[in-house]
């Protein structure tokens, strides 16, 4: 595991933030492209999310962002000064998940690369 | 005559288990969470899995992933480590996306002057990252390989796994598989010889069913004669090549 991994998984659990404690057949996976974060969020056979709600947590925790996802539309938003790490949950029906920004993630999409360890 | 049946058991009892060769591609964990980290160590050896003992492995002549990106060749990120005392090596990759991973690899022929065979086992291992099971059912092309009809992780003990054996992409009947448990450790014991090595035979489409007792790494190998012959010291010998694929059954667990 990386060092930025682990220290942002103990300080969201450390902080009490909840992590979703099943998947429920939710898959999200996120990557940091030009100062975005784009959110890909999938039912477990394939079928994109296109009702639900986008949770974003900073590395201490606290929400920093909320908002709905809108049928047909990309799911992204502002990577903004979040340089510490993200947690993005994604609540569709009673299915939910999450995916970790590590800094690295952030470091290395934020100069416009593809998501790389 | 008594002395000579007493040693005679005494000597059989010593004798090691007449065990299965497999190779093996074993993941640090058999399905790879984001609490795991985004990267993946393996163990890749040749041996007798439940004894369990490793035996001489050459590196590869191919060894690579395979997942929804397509087939990336790891054969150079290989490094030499002990398999239970005989050369192995072993990776660590990194995973950075949800999906299913597929190891696989095709070693070199090992010359087993016990069987006056050459032995080449296609071996692969299914590994989901991040809770996505895409990709499970993955066939590969390999010049014979087992392909999954049952998802081939997140089973629990006892359930059954089922396969269809195939050789150049056609399903091979009645074919007989090996299976044998990795006996990590070595807490495991076995009553008779016979318990070490399962064997089933698949139907006439090529299809197998094995539910297995007991937790942790099971190997399934498909086994036949190929078709062109080998030489070893001026004489031609038979190539048996398998058709391996290691499956990991999870404990039930309860909170009561």
């Amino acid at each position: 595991m990386t060092h930025g991994l682990r220290w942002l998984i103990a300080g969201v659990l450390a902080l009490g933030a909840p992590l979703p404690a099943t998947a429920h057949g939710l898959v999200v996976f996120a990557t940091v492209e030009d100062d975005e974060v784009l959110v890909d969020a999938k039912f477990a056979n394939g079928q994109a999310v296109l009702d639900g709600e986008v949770r974003v947590l900073d590395a201490a925790g606290q929400e920093v962002r909320r908002f709905a996802i809108t049928p047909d539309a990309p799911i992204r938003f502002p990577l903004g000064e979040a340089v510490d790490g993200l947690q993005i949950e994604v609540t569709s029906g009673d299915h939910e998940n999450y995916w970790i920004l590590t800094p690295a993630d952030i470091a290395a999409g934020g100069e416009g690369a593809e998501l790389t360890q | 005559m008594r002395k000579t049946l007493l040693t005679a058991t005494a000597l059989i009892a010593l004798a090691p288990p007449a065990t299965a060769h497999f190779g093996m591609i074993l993941p640090s964990t058999p399905m790879l969470e984001q609490e795991d980290g985004r990267e993946v160590t393996l163990e890749v050896g040749f041996g007798h899995p439940f004894e369990p003992s490793g035996m001489e492995l050459a590196r590869p002549a191919v060894f690579g992933v395979h997942s929804a990106e397509g087939d990336t060749d790891l054969l150079d990120a290989l490094e030499d480590a002990d398999f239970h005392g005989a050369a192995g090596f072993t990776l660590t990759h990194p995973v950075t996306k949800p999906g299913v991973q597929v190891f696989y690899m095709e070693p070199q022929p090992y010359w087993e002057p016990a069987e006056d065979v050459f032995i080449v086992h296609y071996s692969k291992t299914y590994l989901p990252a991040f809770g996505d099971d895409t990709g499970w059912d993955a066939e590969l092309g390999l010049e014979t390989e087992i392909v999954p009809l049952t998802r081939p992780f997140g089973l629990w003990a006892g359930n059954a796994f089922q396969g269809i054996v195939k050789r150049d992409g056609a399903a091979v009947p009645n074919a007989e598989i090996e299976v044998e448990h990795y006996n990590e450790g070595g807490v495991a014991t076995a009553p008779s010889e016979l318990m070490v090595t399962q064997t089933v035979r698949a139907d006439a489409d090529g299809v197998f069913t094995y539910a297995a007792p007991a937790p942790g790494w099971w190997g399934f190998a498909a086994l036949s004669t190929a078709d062109e012959q080998m030489d070893h010291e001026g004489e031609t010998k038979d190539v048996e090549i398998g058709a391996v694929i290691w499956v990991h059954f999870e404990p039930w667990e309860t909170t009561q």
